[in-house]
């Protein structure tokens, strides 16, 4: 990462005069002050950003589940008439090639059921979903730019389509503005296989504010343990020369903030290797809770498990978790050639979020908790030519529940095949604005200095989809 | 940059940067990059004038402070005057071995050895620090570390998400490498990589006007790696190498935002539109030439082998094609009968018969008729797939010949040449303005410019003049930096108005004055430095002292003690290999590829594989972790940042464990039954001083406590914050 970028920030982060000289004092000048921030200022940058809190605040954590590849809305939560395939629409396809061209709608094999007291139609790929459909503001209206892959992955990941400068993904930026609740764990956790690592990364916000990846298992953190054959207490012992060998040196060197920000880091590396592993040890947890999320069951036992420790990392006072889905090259909901390729893949995820939610609902811990499920994109009314669809960026559905986001709505729509956003358009800023919004931010004062211009988190847009706030 | 108010349209009925830019895949990121940095509500702000910026004045020479201020060395002479006109009372200078491990941590990037510890030591002469200074600047492993700095600021990248130069581009970093280590002047080292050796060929007038030849170096034409990496396609019709070069020769060597001028003429500098379009028009000839780099023996035994290779494929794949040909047709038919009918008309024509229309129909739809493997399986009974699955494998099995080595560089193609340049809306080569042709230029220097010689090599000829304000302060600027962690002005790639003004403007111009005096020698200003007073200074002194000027200059600026630095992600790789006493020192090769878990390489770092790729991590954690630059945009400093990742790897992290190991064998080897002399030796060995009493009473309360003895030890001291700092 290159300090061109962020020499001024996020040091220089709407400093206001007054304050600056002394928030220097403390943090040692220049580019390494931006880094040690987070670990000298666990309480994150918000009021220092802009003087905040900017808002009260409804969520205090987001579980944010990505699904890579490409979810078809079509076949799942924007349901369209069958009578209509054969159709011949305008269409721009396929993958990175953009010609324009003539293509004929082709029919979905779901059956849909509407759910609930709202009545919302769900697909039988999604019954267990189906069941929580009043706790869900589904969201019919979503749009982005890119229409291949990675470039979608990461306008979606860091609100940009800029590959050259290295934007932050959105768990940094939240992680970087309210800092973490818990001093034992990081704030930002991913987890799965992702698209891309830029879903990952702190961008110009440095890697103090990457997402630190978590795995299911004994170590559930890379270098979390000593290597195999060390013996107990033998670490303890090294720590605390480690200890008295650098008093030396951290004394001779007290006024660098970097130093301070060294034994903080160590600190906190001996905390997550203490606490990490509690929390990923589900041994407490009752059958019943295993059972909801759909542990024991082949398919479902990954996702579900990934969930529950979601649910425990957020019990924990993690800000931030992500769980990318099938991800990995293009990721495999990217389903051109069969539609079927779908079935299951909903099968892994149905049961875990359902039961995910109902979890949080049944713990008094839904209200606090925005849980958020999209795509890089959905998929196109045409196909290939197969029984599959193509990527379509121009409207496809994602969906919030919990964290203050009202259930059993439906916002927005698309057009009578299920190609273009028509009604309340949904731009990837608007829903990252709208996360920001319930987790007590403003989009519009998430800005760092770069070299003296501002750069914003999300691109200026509609705003936060206040339709589905309640 | 408001763009989120709609849904876009197709992007062939206009969305906001239009269909043509979106259908080449045409590279607007770049443009975005520096775009999304305009600051809102200024609508038209008035750019520095070119007589106000300080930097476009004449790089003129100041007097040396004499009197109080004399020193040996003119540059502690500039800050000596400063400081003492700021009432900062500097520090004393450090220990022998202190200033011993960072000079060569500096000049090297490796610690030093016990060997070059005693010898120093034993050295009472007055030129005992010079005989270390020119030792460290005579070793190759000095091009290795000084080289590897400069590949930030050139975006060297063994791969990236589209790089067709990627095959040989070592042999450019090995270049630059090597020009470090032969002390190619910085004028030189410049103009072999805007020029090549091409340049060099060409005649030029002496001053007493005879026409001379000069003769090119042979290698630099591995120089032209610098614009070939910038290229994105190979065709280079989004002109990605053009656009690449103005960015990173603006921003190297120039210090100036010169992409910023790509919309619109620039916000706050002197440079237009116009000027950024005519700066393009020195590359817009270029194109990709491949090199290839085989022995004519090689070459004949390719051609044998590719012969071999064809001749067995051939009959199996004519036979696995007249088997799967009734599926094909059967497959192609039925897709061809959905196409709207003069789509169908389009394709069936020979490929020859097609209009560039009907080409571009069936360009448009290949997609669709491609067929693949598993769509002709679908077709087939079990039995079928069988023996297609037998074809598949067995061309699968025969290996097509890996290819010679190949490099690529850079050439003026000759139609190219004779375009006219255009200004391009948004950039988009597809959207000239054809009412504004440019001509080859560039901002800040004479007009009228002819261009006889050629585009680039009148344009090197004037920014490597001694006469252009910006080359000689950039570059000693840079340089400035990596000695001393900070430079002198802060921005190190914006000598305009945003970057503000140079902390200390005398010392900055009187050492690009005195650098265009020696012949921009790298190396005498490498010297000039690390031979200082003020390099030599301690890094922590007296706490009177320092509370007293840390109310002055907290952030120790003007450099009244030597700054607390962090190795880079590569020194601390490299520092780890030595301390296991198995780093590879060799120079040259391609890069190490990303290593698989329980994979280790002990080259130097700097040969490790760097670069990125946005569907996988490109470089090895190793480096990730510890801030290492993948070579997307011009970096003059890296950002240093301070994680519990980072403390995990240093505590727990396979590689840590062998090198304990492996540390703890050699120092239990050297001083066997001896705790105490090995205590001392690793002190000395990765911290390049011997322990204080204290520091030996604990260490050795730690062996004695370990069952492994020393391994506990030496894990101790990787972990120690001086292991990887340098004070």
């Amino acid at each position: 990462m290159c300090a061109d970028l962020n020499h001024n920030a996020p040091a220089d982060l709407r400093i206001r005069p007054g304050t600056r000289r002394s928030f220097l004092h403390h943090m040692g000048a220049g580019f390494t002050g931006a880094a040690v921030g987070a670990l000298l200022f666990e309480e994150g940058k918000a009021r220092e950003i802009t003087g905040a809190p900017h808002l009260a605040a409804k969520a205090r954590a987001v579980i944010y589940l990505f699904m890579c590849g490409g979810v078809s809305h079509i076949d799942t939560f924007d349901p369209k008439d069958n009578r209509l395939a054969g159709t011949l629409i305008d269409a721009v396809g396929f993958g990175d090639n953009l010609a324009e061209m003539k293509r004929p709608v082709i029919p979905s094999r779901r059956t849909f059921t509407r759910y609930g007291r709202s009545g919302t139609p769900v697909s039988d790929w999604f019954p267990h979903l189906g069941g929580v459909i009043d706790e869900i503001a589904l969201i019919r209206s979503m749009w982005c730019h890119e229409t291949n892959h990675f470039p979608a992955v990461i306008e979606t990941a860091t609100g940009h389509r800029n590959r050259i400068v290295e934007h932050p993904s959105f768990g940094s930026w939240i992680s970087y503005a309210l800092g973490t609740e818990n001093r034992n764990l990081p704030s930002f956790v991913h987890m799965g296989k992702a698209s891309s690592p830029l879903q990952l990364s702190g961008g110009y916000l440095g890697a103090t504010y990457a997402a630190t990846p978590f795995q299911l298992g004994e170590i559930p953190i890379r270098n979390l343990r000593p290597p195999p054959g060390t013996r107990a207490g033998e670490r303890d012992d090294r720590m605390k020369v480690l200890e008295q060998l650098n008093r030396r040196f951290r004394e001779d060197y007290d006024v660098e903030s970097a130093m301070a920000a060294r034994l903080k880091s160590y600190e906190l590396a001996a905390r997550m290797q203490l606490h990490a592993p509690e929390a990923c040890n589900f041994s407490a947890e009752p059958e019943s809770v295993r059972r909801l999320y759909g542990i024991g069951q082949k398919e479902t036992e990954e996702f579900g498990k990934q969930l529950l420790l979601a649910r425990r990392l957020v019990e924990r006072g993690v800000r931030f978790i992500q769980i990318c889905h099938a991800g990995g090259g293009n990721g495999a909901w990217d389903s051109h050639g069969d539609m079927e390729n779908h079935g299951p893949l909903c099968r892994q995820v149905d049961q875990p979020i359902a039961g995910l939610i109902r979890d949080l609902r049944q713990r008094g811990m839904l209200d606090e908790t925005l849980v958020v499920w999209t795509s890089e994109f959905g998929r196109t009314p045409w196909s290939q030519n197969t029984t599959g669809r193509d990527h379509n960026p121009r409207g496809y559905s994602s969906w919030m529940a919990g964290g203050g986001v009202r259930g059993g709505v439906v916002h927005g729509s698309t057009d009578e095949f299920g190609y273009r956003t028509v009604e309340n358009p949904v731009y990837v800023s608007d829903l990252q604005a709208t996360i920001l919004r319930q987790m007590g931010l403003d989009h519009r004062r998430m800005e760092v200095d770069i070299n003296g211009r501002p750069v914003r988190l999300v691109e200026d847009g509609a705003g936060p989809v206040l339709g589905i706030l309640s | 940059m408001s763009m989120a108010a709609h849904p876009p349209a197709t992007p062939a009925s206009g969305s906001w940067f239009g269909s043509s830019a979106l259908r080449m895949g045409w590279c607007w990121v770049s443009l975005l990059a520096l775009c999304s940095f305009l600051p809102r509500g200024l609508s038209s702000p008035a750019p520095a004038k070119v007589q106000d910026l300080w930097s476009l004045k004449p790089v003129v020479r100041p007097a040396i402070p004499g009197g109080a201020f004399q020193r040996a060395n003119p540059m502690d002479s500039f800050l000596a005057a400063t400081q003492s006109a700021r009432g900062l009372s500097v520090l004393g200078p450090a220990d022998k071995l202190t200033w011993l491990r960072r000079v060569h941590l500096d000049l090297v990037g490796l610690a030093p050895s016990i060997e070059e510890q005693d010898r120093y030591l034993a050295d009472a002469s007055p030129s005992a620090e010079d005989t270390v200074v020119e030792r460290l600047l005579a070793s190759e492993q000095h091009g290795v570390r000084y080289g590897r700095h400069w590949l930030d600021v050139l975006r060297y990248a063994d791969l990236d998400e589209h790089m067709p130069s990627e095959s040989g581009i070592h042999l450019w970093r090995d270049w630059v490498f090597g020009a470090l280590n032969q002390d190619l002047p910085y004028d030189q080292f410049v103009r072999a990589q805007v020029c090549g050796n091409r340049a060099s060929k060409r005649q030029v007038i002496s001053a007493a006007g005879h026409l001379t030849k000069v003769e090119p170096r042979p290698e630099d034409l591995f120089a032209e790696g610098f614009l070939a990496r910038g290229a994105i396609t190979r065709a280079n019709a989004d002109h990605g190498l053009a656009f690449a070069a103005v960015e990173t020769v603006s921003l190297a060597f120039m210090g100036m935002t010169v992409s910023c001028a790509k919309c619109h003429d620039h916000f706050f500098d002197p440079i237009s539109q116009r000027d950024f379009y005519a700066m393009k028009a020195l590359f817009d000839p270029l194109v990709l030439r491949p090199v290839d780099l085989a022995t004519p023996e090689q070459v004949f035994a390719q051609g044998r082998k590719v012969r071999e290779y064809e001749d067995t494929l051939k009959p199996v794949a004519e036979a696995m094609r007249r088997f799967i040909e009734p599926f094909h047709s059967r497959l192609y038919e039925e897709r061809l009968r959905d196409m709207l009918p003069e789509v169908q008309a389009a394709i069936r024509k020979p490929e020859t018969k097609r209009s560039a229309a009907e080409q571009k129909i069936y360009e448009d739809y290949y997609p669709i008729l491609r067929i693949d493997p598993p769509k002709i399986k679908a077709l087939m009974k079990a039995e079928e797939v069988k023996i297609y699955d037998d074809f598949l494998r067995k061309i699968d099995s025969l290996k097509a010949p890996e290819s010679l080595p190949r490099f690529w560089g850079v050439v003026e193609d000759s139609k190219r040449s004779a375009d006219t340049n255009y200004v391009l809306v948004t950039g988009d080569p597809t959207r000239p303005k054809r009412t504004q042709p440019v001509s080859p230029g560039f901002p800040f220097g004479p007009t009228g410019l002819e261009f006889r010689s050629g585009r680039r090599e009148t344009f090197v000829d004037w920014l490597t003049s001694p006469e252009n304000p910006l080359f000689a302060r950039v570059a000693v600027n840079r340089i400035w930096a990596w000695h001393f962690g900070f430079p002198l002005h802060a921005s190190l790639s914006d000598f305009g108005s945003l970057g503000g003004q140079p902390l200390h403007p005398q010392l900055l111009d009187w050492l690009a004055s005195e650098f265009i005096a020696q012949r921009y020698s790298m190396k005498w200003l490498h010297r000039l430095i690390v031979t200082s007073d003020t390099y030599r200074r301690a890094s922590v002194g007296d706490a009177a002292t320092a509370n007293r000027n840390a109310s002055v200059d907290p952030d120790n600026r003007l450099l009244w003690r030597f700054p607390l630095r962090r190795l880079e992600a590569e020194a601390i790789q490299d520092s780890l290999l030595m301390a296991a006493g198995n780093l590879d020192l060799s120079l040259g090769g391609p890069a190490v590829g990303a290593l698989k878990e329980g994979e280790t390489s002990l080259r130097r770092a700097a040969y490790l594989a760097r670069g990125y790729r946005s569907s996988m991590a490109a470089m090895p954690d190793a480096l990730e972790t510890f801030d290492a630059e993948d070579g997307r945009a011009v970096c003059s400093r890296r950002t240093e940042t301070v994680t519990a990742t980072q403390a995990l790897y240093l505590m727990n992290n396979e590689r840590i464990e062998t090198v304990s190991g492996s540390l703890a064998r050699r120092l239990e080897s050297a001083c066997p039954q001896d705790p105490a002399a090995a205590v001392r030796l690793g002190y000395r060995m990765l911290l390049g001083r011997l322990p204080d009493p204290a520091e030996l009473q604990m260490a050795l309360e730690l062996v004695s406590k370990e069952s492994g003895r020393l391994k506990g030890f030496a894990w101790t001291l990787l972990n120690l914050d001086e292991f990887i700092y340098v004070r």
